[in-house]
């Protein structure tokens, strides 16, 4: 026993010495007094404090320990293997392809696709067949393509600018003719401002997550399209759905959310209203005055996507708000896209300064993104320019589509839940029970059916899918048919399996002011008699 | 000879230097000295002009098309008062009459030296040397912590009284008539209190091409960054900022003609989606040509370059398999693959044992809690870093691939056209067969002065893509102006079949990769002048490339700044740490005789406390060029005290590093 503290007592020496001169360091530290009499107090009046404190501070230590790029190996799901066994398993594992080949029909939609040789427009020569065809298809809404006009400028700035911007707008890749196009296009929809971004189907997706956080309330409606679906997506913010169209639907969900807010006396988080202007899915139009009433009732912001209604519908195409005399101010987040009224690139989202400021430095798309080529941006300004102009370009556009609804509307076989004066036009088998299909309308709200708000489906899609696919070929045969007959158009193409909802297939129109009243008619004619010949004979 | 005298924009050495240094040890308040420090800077060049760039100036240019081009070339923004003779308009040293330029200066430098050309390859066999970040002194360290801080508590202290004495200038952040602030004070806190600080880095509007130089629109702000006014003046600067990396942002010469063409035969937009009535012949051929250029079986093509990976990622992958991603990765990957609802994890930057070790967890583990194997494992790294030139490890990728099984994703935004041989890319760079990749992404904006992107990869996986990625039935096809730069950008850098006397070019009409395209692969009216037809200028440009790049890279280490990334990396991250000094750095360019706009990047885009500033070399800079800017951060970088890199004794003066460019620029 002695011996052994003897030969501990060195240590034992050591130790003492350790911990004097610990002590007089940590006495010469500035401070140090304030602190050793802190910590006596506190232990004096509450020792289980000094422990929690130790534990905190062996916590925060932990946590700043931990490397970040692995997951906790401690877990109650790790299991520890040894290297022999981990490469067995490396062995042993293998993978799925990367890109699993396409199913025949998918292979042969592909091959069909119609290839358009040299430029695009109204009547477009196909690669094909070397054949012209009636385009039925392409957005050129104004027809605004082609435009000798529009060409020259582009090339004006083409040697003024060169082609690409070869930088992000944040580091020297802002141009004065981007400036330039944002206050056009906010002067022409009557905005504070407005934020140009370089393709038009990013942008919607990169400005709702700009807005829209984590604890955020979306109401949104049940048909919007794909890139507002994965904005939503990414936002991370609570969703709510209403019924496609129906503002009775989306008044009982704004309710809702107001009663359970009041209920759990949450605090304010930001709320905000998505919808389309023209539905992409079915070209459905929206009813603006309402919407905005609803809004401003239930103080939300509204979001909406005007891709397929700017440039399209209004007496100068300014889109939903000229069209029901709204001011654009009232929208909060005009989003409209340069590639289809204007015949250019692009995409835009109009709105105050501030609503766009934000956008500058919050928006994905936009900040890591090379600004658009400068003559697109010109072509687009040039466009406005055309537009604002000439409002004869809308009414020859109104009287197209009012000529292909006319042809359109008495065929028995389809159904067509388009707006009257919707530049698309989606084409729909009729079904067997047709009474399921009209197309909803807030006038007469269908109050039998009640789906959830936190759910995408509607009550009246479930069970729908499986008669799509023979929809799909039976649609195809149509476009195929079609094209034979110089009429090109085409299924409203989807991202079967990635879609939120699978909508029904559709051939979807879309119609241009370059053609006239005549030319429309008879390609719509043309195309009436190959639905009733390809639907007719399946029936 | 330029690296024999002092160049003309240099600071006249000897006696107003020294005095300022004196100044600013005396002083060291920041604004006071620069501010002094800059009229003595601008008066000197001046004196410096006079003096020596006289007689370059006054002897007769020979004729050349350079002279013609220069002056009076159509739709040039020239200034009349810019034509005093200051490198930037004008090159310096006029050109002999064996010397034929084709380009504008201000776009395309000229520069006849084929001492300064190199080629950007690697030994096949050697590994890649590992990245060494070097760590700048404590005190460095130390004081950027304390810039952020003090920052932080000024902005807080500044939020606090602002809201109480001013509360309407924080009404937007406030919750106001029943609705939640757009931007609450504390999500915006970095932006307001922050980088508005030093607003004038960022967003400057320009005008003209984004060439070797740049027309700056000049603005000023009354009311500390909070709106910026223009002055309605213009400044031309020196561009070592732009993606610009093969010089093609040009508004003339054979690339616009091509442009010009299409225009007048296509017009300007596709009308609609690829998979909606908007595929033309033109896409078509561009594809292949893609495909064929980056050695892949297929390629598809995208409009813009961040949408191709955040629309195409998700056609990928999707629940159930997992992405292992390079903490380093681009906005867009990480945006794709979070659309994607795959599971992701990440591995430290360019960190290879460390990716193995989380390849052999993940295999061995398999899927959280279920452990199910996974359905596949995609591992998404970027070609050439664009925040530190880094490089990935190509040669160890591929050998892990083999072991383990995994997918291999290369983002080669920036590294396409900027790096190989024959400007391939990384496969190129390193010597590896481009096709034991799985999927090559890249942009057009960088290398190739247009914009958009693409996928390439096997037939059956692009075709699916073409199906299944969101942007095909969505999204608006690439314009055909656009698609004609690349077209035409590409097979100038290949060189066309025919035309070329490479060797590779072989008669029999196929392509071999990496040679010359078919002429079959470029639309039959499409007509290259011969320079670029035979690929001569293509080289040309990655051979100027090169050399600029591992010059400016290899100067400035040896001037004794740190920087960071590869040294063919024609990105060049110069290591700046305070926050206070980028803004000082950007003024400093940005305010010489001859100005230099550069890009300062600080958190959150790199770690909080490595800010930097990035310089884009590009082909179309001269050696002159990169002279300039070797001078210009050396004197800024003696004010700034930036130069930890080396010791006093071991640095370079900037006189020996012109001197000796050459060996440097080969290295």
């Amino acid at each position: 026993m002695n011996t052994t503290t003897d030969t501990l007592a060195p240590l034992f020496q050591f130790l003492d010495h350790t911990l004097t001169t610990a002590q007089t360091t940590f006495d010469k530290l500035p401070g140090s007094a304030v602190i050793q009499r802190y910590v006596k107090s506190s232990h004096q009046n509450d020792p289980g404090r000094t422990l929690l404190e130790l534990i905190l501070i062996i916590f925060a230590i932990r946590t700043l320990l931990q490397s970040r790029t692995r997951a906790d190996r401690n877990g109650s799901h790790f299991i520890k293997f040894t290297d022999k066994e981990i490469d067995e398993l490396v062995d042993e594992w293998t993978p799925e392809p990367l890109g699993a080949p396409l199913s025949p029909s998918e292979e042969s939609d592909l091959a069909a696709l119609p290839i358009i040789a040299g430029p695009n427009g109204p009547k477009p020569k196909l690669l094909a067949t070397g054949k012209v065809a009636t385009n039925l298809a392409s957005f050129n809404f104004t027809g605004l393509a082609g435009n000798e006009h529009i060409k020259q400028r582009a090339i004006e700035t083409l040697r003024k600018y060169g082609l690409g911007s070869c930088g992000p707008p944040g580091f020297y890749g802002t141009l004065d003719v981007h400036m330039q196009l944002e206050s056009d296009i906010a002067d022409f929809l009557g905005t504070e401002a407005a934020i140009l971004y370089s393709q038009g189907f990013s942008t919607i997706s990169s400005v709702i997550p700009a807005f829209c956080k984590r604890g955020d309330i979306i109401v949104a409606d049940r048909a919007v399209n794909f890139a507002i679906q994965k904005g939503i997506q990414i936002s991370r913010s609570t969703i709510r759905w209403f019924d496609h169209n129906d503002l009775g639907s989306l008044e009982e969900v704004l309710l809702s959310i107001d009663k359970e807010r009041k209920k759990r006396r949450s605090p304010l988080t930001r709320r905000f209203i998505i919808t389309e202007g023209i539905f992409q899915k079915d070209g459905v139009m929206v009813d603006l005055p309402k919407l905005i009433e609803l809004k401003y009732k239930y103080k939300y912001r509204l979001i909406l996507d005007e891709t397929y209604s700017f440039g399209s519908v209004g007496r100068t195409g300014r889109g939903l708000t000229e069209l029901y005399n709204v001011p654009a101010s009232k929208v909060d987040m005009l989003l409209g896209s340069c590639a289809t009224g204007l015949a250019s690139a692009g995409g835009f989202c109009a709105g105050s300064r501030t609503v766009v400021d934000h956008q500058r430095i919050n928006g994905p798309s936009f900040v890591f993104s090379a600004s658009m080529p400068a003559l697109l941006a010109v072509s687009a300004s040039e466009g406005i320019n055309i537009l604002r102009s000439t409002p004869s370009i809308f009414e020859t556009l109104q009287d197209n589509i009012r000529a292909a609804r006319a042809i359109l509307d008495r065929i028995d076989c389809i159904t067509v839940p388009s707006h009257s004066a919707s530049p698309i036009i989606h084409i729909f088998v009729r079904h067997a029970t047709p009474a399921l299909l009209s197309p909803p309308s807030h006038a007469t709200p269908t109050k039998t059916h009640h789906s959830h708000p936190t759910s995408i489906l509607s009550a009246k899609d479930i069970g729908r899918e499986a008669e799509y696919d023979a929809e799909e070929r039976l649609l195809q045969e149509v476009v195929e048919e079609a094209l034979t007959h110089g009429i090109l158009v085409t299924r409203a193409k989807r991202l079967r399996g990635q879609e939120m909802v699978e909508p029904r297939p559709s051939i979807r129109l879309a119609l241009t002011s370059a053609l006239t009243k005549k030319e429309t008619e008879k390609a719509v004619n043309t195309l009436k008699t190959v639905l009733v010949k390809v639907l007719g004979r399946k029936r | 000879m330029p690296f024999s005298s002092p160049s003309p924009m240099a600071l006249n050495k000897p006696s107003p230097t020294s005095s300022i240094f004196k100044k600013r040890s005396a002083n060291p308040v920041l604004p006071a000295s620069a501010a002094s420090y800059l009229s003595a800077l601008s008066q000197a060049d001046a004196r410096a002009r006079t003096g020596t760039a006289a007689p370059s100036f006054t002897s007769t240019p020979a004729l050349s098309l350079s002279s013609s081009a220069t002056a009076s070339s159509e739709g040039t923004v020239l200034d009349p008062a810019e034509l005093e003779n200051d490198g930037l308009v004008l090159p310096l040293q006029p050109p002999t009459s064996e010397q034929v330029f084709a380009t504008l200066h201000t776009e395309f430098g000229h520069c006849a030296n084929d001492e300064f050309r190199t080629v950007s390859v690697h030994p096949v066999g050697t590994p890649l040397a590992p990245h060494v970040e070097q760590d700048p002194p404590y005190y460095v360290l130390l004081s950027t912590y304390i810039s952020y801080l003090l920052l932080i508590v000024l902005g807080h202290v500044r939020d606090f009284m602002g809201k109480r004495l001013t509360p309407a200038r924080y009404k937007y952040l406030m919750p106001h008539d029943g609705y939640a602030p757009l931007n609450s004070d504390f999500d915006s806190f970095y932006t307001r209190r922050l980088k508005t600080r030093m607003d004038e880095c960022f967003s400057q509007p320009v005008t003209g091409v984004a060439g070797r130089t740049i027309m700056l629109l000049d603005r000023m702000s009354p009311d500390y960054n909070h709106t910026q006014l223009f002055t309605g003046t213009r400044t031309r600067a020196l561009n070592i900022s732009s993606y610009n990396y093969l010089g093609f942002a040009q508004g003339s010469g054979g690339c616009a003609d091509a442009v010009e063409e299409s225009i007048k035969r296509y017009g300007v937009a596709a009308l609609g989606a690829r998979l909606e009535g908007g595929a033309s012949d033109l896409l078509g051929t561009a594809e292949a040509l893609v495909a064929k250029f980056v050695g892949m079986e297929d390629a598809l093509i995208s409009s813009m370059g961040f949408a191709t990976n955040s629309t195409y990622i998700p056609a990928l992958v999707n629940k159930g398999c997992l992405v292992i991603s390079d903490e380093f990765n681009h906005a867009s990957i990480r945006f794709g693959v979070r659309i994607s609802g795959a599971h992701v994890r990440m591995f430290k930057h360019n960190d290879m044992e460390n990716l193995e070790s989380l390849l052999r967890e993940v295999v061995s583990q398999g899927q959280p809690k279920t452990h199910r194997p996974w359905k596949k494992i995609l591992v998404i790294v970027e070609g050439l870093y664009s925040m530190e030139g880094t490089m990935a490890n190509l040669p160890v990728l591929l050998a892990m691939k083999k072991k383990y099984k995994f997918y291999l994703f290369v983002d080669e935004a920036h590294s396409i056209g900027a790096l190989g041989p024959h400007g391939r890319g990384i496969a190129d760079f390193f010597g590896t067969n481009p096709r034991g990749i799985d999927v090559l992404m890249g942009t057009f904006t960088k290398s190739f002065g247009a914009a958009g992107g693409y996928i390439a990869g096997n037939k059956t996986l692009i075709d699916r893509l073409r199906v299944y990625g969101h942007a095909s039935p969505y999204a608006e096809t690439m314009a055909p102006p656009v698609i004609t730069q690349v077209v035409a950008s590409m097979a100038s850098i290949m060189g066309v079949q025919g035309f070329t006397d490479a060797p590779k070019a072989l008669t029999d009409g196929e392509y071999h990769h990496p040679g010359p395209a078919p002429p079959s692969a470029l639309p039959g009216w499409l007509h290259l002048p011969p320079a670029l037809a035979s690929g001569a200028e293509g080289t040309e440009r990655l051979r100027r490339l090169a050399f600029n790049s591992r010059y400016l890279h290899t100067g400035l280490k040896k001037l004794g700044f740190i920087t960071y990334g590869h040294a063919a990396s024609p990105i060049v991250p110069l290591l700046l740490f305070n926050p206070g000094k980028m803004n000082m750095f950007h003024r400093l360019m940005r305010a010489r005789a001859l100005p230099i706009v550069v890009v300062v990047v600080a958190y959150p885009a790199t770690p909080l406390t490595t800010g930097r500033v990035r310089f884009c070399v590009s082909a179309a800079h001269t050696k002159a060029d990169v002279d300039v800017v070797l001078r210009a951060c050396d004197e800024i970088g003696d004010v700034l005290d930036l130069k930890h890199g080396l010791k006093k004794g071991e640095r370079w003066s900037v006189e020996e590093c012109i001197r000796r460019a050459g060996e440097l620029g080969r290295a």
